[in-house]
């Protein structure tokens, strides 16, 4: 078997190297209404190779793919070509992060079972929420993965992470006599646990079969608008991403450490924390793509940007003594948010955006609403085919968070996000 | 021609795991591909020339007379008998599930042996010249105006082999694609993006267009630092052609994706023959409908490249299916099986996506309209091939009023509404016609392939937000 490192290490032109490998073994279920259409199985590797040249007082690099079908001689010409590359690009120096050994499988209690009972026991799960007369799940595809990723250096890293994670996609259907209508739904987890899985998806049951009666509400309309994790998740992700290292380094951040995001406001204050694990969490990770080991970062505390994150390379060109390598998670402090409070004046709860649609530069937040729940003061009734926007601004200033926390793909934090006074047509 | 050696190579080994797999399921296929990929980038303070998005291995389809299994893996050397038996007992199913299989009719497996192969000139460069032609454009970017703080310019070519082997049937292509990308970070008093971007099969042509572009992407730069947010409202509005292409990308293509037919997730189903769209609207699919990013010779299935007219005269017409929807619907697969790579499933996906030109004057267009927007540039889209709701984010607009373009940005801008109502609306389509090739499209939130889409300009009426 070809020994990538090797092969890196005996060449006398390179100052550095990482070898990333991320190994997958899935088994994919496929249904077309209850019926199953398709099996899947997957066996692959994945490795990239990174060589780093040192020449004219800058630091080139180059990153290349090896394949399980190249041979020994194809790798070495291809360690050549990318040293070659390397030599062309003229970077600022950096340090690889150094050597260190781990090995960590992230907690599951989906470890040594059988991938295809497995996948008859999360089908039936999903199923059994199939219960709503008039509804029904049109297409489930159920994605189940044992990934095992392990990145080395030439400064003697070497990480190995494995992790199980599902990854269901169910289409909740209610069919009347004047009109079918669907919600979109995916259910990402760690660790399975059937009744919560045909729970999540029975409520989208319920949610779709108030689709079926939604109308359009007179607009225009301002209104508070209630946002739930995903639509928060995105919110959360955009104003980290603005703080990351490589932004900061290319001028592309709009926020430095010290702006006030929420200047006057009135709402629950902001206070987001970058993390490395988040419990339950698919994105999860106990080392970056650098290998760099990963030290959980406050970004922002009560609203004011406190500090910035990212890889170990952006990180040491911004000076920063100890970067916090990329983390992928982030969580968001809860509020102060009472179930109760959200209905103390006229509200539309979000269920389902074609998309939230955000802008940092131009201060723009909105989407149009599939699906959402109108409270007008007195009674609540499922609406559909509005559009909803606002300033950005205006909405950090004065926002509400929950008390009650949940976990979405890569975000912790609060489940329901008061918006005051949007703009409704 | 420079289709891969190493799937060339393959070629006998493809075809023994076919026959060996064979002695289990009528129908075997075996899709070889080798993507290579490169990433050439400059900015004012870093660079970089490596690897791009890349991919090579394999994946076996196969039918049993009922139902679809698949496998994915990196290699088919070595002992096939072995091999297949890995792969029989990879996609076993667990035996409470094996009485729930669907059933569809046999697929065909129609003998042919073919060669493809579209010419590029990415021979003609090395990476230090293409470095060089980045870096040149930063530097002309970042001189041009003190507010840029920051230029990045990119080449992205990357060249296409696919193997396709079944029992009768032996296909290879080989094509080449590359965008490039010019934006500048612009900061005069308040921080702006603004970009062009290119695609074409030939970097000289790309090259010659960004140089083409440095004063006018630094021109919008200023504009959209002066850019409002519009006034949410029911306006009339002008398409580029970017534009047209996200209407018929998410407004009506992802609703004749024919999978979607086969879970009664697509309200077209229903519509077919009846009028969806104004009767001067007519919308094609397919990767030999036009000369673009998706324009292979043929699909992930083996099924050859169609130009599927999907909306005739406002007339939905027809839709683009993959094997494994046409086998269910009984329908001729259409060659729009794709894959986001080898590891994944291939769906019925969209290729070169597009509204024909009509005959109207794009200044007439313009003067038609009291008061309204041009819209400009994708910027992103989401599907609603049920509902037919629709959400499409455009980069920019500019405020017509009384016929003529005025110098009011607004910025972003987001339509929505009902798909019917706005290709109902469209009242009229101009004479000219171009489609971009620098698309990604998922479905759903994953399955990323490469698109493109376009047309002439239309006149529509729509609510922006």
């Amino acid at each position: 078997m070809m020994d990538v490192k090797q092969l890196l290490s005996s060449n006398s032109g390179l100052d550095g190297w990482r070898v990333t490998e991320t190994a997958t073994a899935s088994y994919e279920l496929f249904f077309v209404h209850k019926k199953l259409e398709t099996v899947r199985a997957t066996d692959t590797v994945d490795t990239s190779a990174t060589v780093y040249v040192r020449h004219d007082g800058k630091l080139g690099d180059s990153t290349f793919a090896v394949y399980p079908s190249m041979t020994e001689q194809d790798v070495a010409a291809k360690i050549g070509a990318a040293a070659a590359r390397a030599r062309l690009v003229f970077n600022e120096p950096y340090e690889l992060p150094e050597a260190e050994t781990l090995s960590v499988s992230l907690p599951t209690n989906m470890e040594n079972r059988d991938m295809k009972a497995l996948g008859r026991e999360i089908a039936d799960a999903v199923f059994a929420a199939d219960t709503v007369e008039g509804g029904s799940i049109n297409a489930c595809e159920i994605f189940l993965y044992h990934e095992t990723v392990k990145v080395f250096n030439s400064r003697g890293v070497r990480k190995t992470q494995s992790i199980y994670r599902v990854m269901i996609e169910a289409i909740p259907t209610f069919t009347t006599d004047k009109e079918s209508v669907e919600l979109y739904e995916d259910h990402r987890f760690t660790t399975f646990d059937a009744e919560k899985v045909t729970a999540e998806i029975a409520a989208r049951m319920r949610e779709v079969r108030d689709r079926s009666l939604a109308v359009k509400p007179a607009t225009p309309m301002k209104v508070n608008v209630v946002l739930r994790p995903q639509e928060i998740s995105h919110l959360v992700r955009d104003l980290a991403r603005d703080l990351n290292y490589a932004s900061v380094y290319s001028h592309a951040n709009l926020h430095k450490v010290g702006d006030d995001l929420q200047s006057g406001g009135s709402g629950d204050k902001l206070t987001v924390t970058m993390k490395g694990i988040v419990e339950g969490s698919e994105r999860s990770a106990s080392f970056d793509a650098d290998g760099a080991a990963l030290h959980d970062t406050c970004i922002i505390e009560n609203g004011v940007v406190k500090s910035y994150y990212g890889s170990t390379r952006f990180g040491q060109y911004l000076g920063v003594k100890q970067p916090s390598g990329e983390l992928p998670c982030a969580r968001l402090e809860p509020g102060t948010l009472k179930a109760e409070d959200i209905k103390k004046a006229p509200c539309i709860e979000c269920v389902s955006l074609s998309g939230l649609q955000l802008d940092l530069y131009n201060d723009y937040i909105g989407g149009e609403i599939r699906l959402a729940y109108y409270y007008d003061g007195e009674k609540t009734v499922p609406i559909t085919g509005i559009s909803m926007s606002g300033k950005l601004s205006d909405v950090l200033s004065t926002l509400r968070l929950s008390e009650t926390t949940t976990v979405q793909g890569a975000y912790e934090g609060p489940d329901k996000l008061l918006m005051r006074e949007i703009s409704v047509l | 021609m420079p289709f891969s050696t190493y799937l060339d190579s393959k070629r006998a080994d493809c075809a023994a795991l076919v026959s060996e797999l064979g002695r289990h399921f009528s129908y075997v296929s075996v899709l070889g591909t080798d993507v290579r990929a490169t990433v050439i980038r400059a900015d004012r303070r870093s660079s970089a020339v490596q690897d791009g998005r890349g991919e090579c291995g394999f994946v076996v389809k196969m039918h049993d007379g009922r139902s679809f299994f698949e496998y994915s893996l990196d290699d088919i050397s070595g002992d096939k008998a072995a091999l297949a038996q890995r792969i029989l007992e990879a996609v076993k199913v667990d035996p409470a599930l094996a009485g729930r299989m669907i059933s569809t009719a046999a697929l065909s497996d129609e003998p042919m042996t073919r060669d493809f192969a579209r010419e590029n000139d990415f021979s003609q460069y090395n990476d230090a010249a293409l470095l060089d032609v980045c870096r040149e454009l930063c530097g002309e970017l970042t001189a041009k105006d003190e507010h840029v703080m920051n230029a990045i310019v990119m080449l992205q070519p990357f060249e296409v082999s696919k193997l396709f082997v079944t029992k009768n049937r032996q296909l290879s292509q080989y094509y080449g694609w590359a965008n490039g990308y010019l934006m500048v970070v612009y900061n005069d008093g308040r921080m702006v993006h603004a970009r062009h971007v290119e695609g074409e099969d030939h970097l000289a042509v790309i090259i010659e267009n960004l140089r083409a572009h440095t004063d006018s992407v630094i021109g919008l730069a200023k504009h959209l630092t002066k850019a409002t947010p519009i006034t949410p409202g029911v306006y009339d509005v002008i398409t580029d052609s970017s534009i047209t292409g996200l209407i018929a990308h998410e407004a009506f293509g992802h609703g004749v994706e024919m999978d979607q037919f086969v879970k009664d997730r697509a309200l077209a189903k229903q519509f077919v023959g009846r009028y969806v769209a104004s009767p001067i609207a007519n919308m094609h699919d397919g990767a030999a409908a036009a000369h673009s990013v998706a324009s292979y010779f043929f699909d992930d299935d083996g099924v050859l490249a169609h130009d599927t007219q999907i909306i005739r005269n406002g007339i939905l017409e027809a839709g683009l299916s993959d094997l494994g929807s046409a086998a269910q619907l009984g329908t001729v697969p259409t060659g729009n099986g794709r894959r986001d790579s080898y590891k994944r499933k291939a769906y019925s996906r969209m290729t070169n996506t597009f509204f024909e030109p009509g005959q109207d004057k794009l200044e007439d267009m313009i003067a038609s309209v009291k008061h309204g927007y041009m819209l400009f540039e994708t910027n992103n889209g989401m599907e609603d091939p049920k509902n037919w709701q629709i959400q499409c984010t455009a980069e920019y607009g500019i405020e017509i009023v009384d016929g003529k373009l005025t110098d009011h940005y607004v910025s972003p801008v987001v339509m929505s509404g009902s798909v019917p109502e706005l290709l109902k609306s469209i009242s009229m389509v101009s004479d000219n016609f171009k489609v971009i090739g620098s698309g990604m499209c998922g479905k759903g939130y994953k399955e990323w392939v490469r698109v493109s889409d376009g047309g002439p300009n239309l006149k529509v009426r729509v609510k922006l937000g």
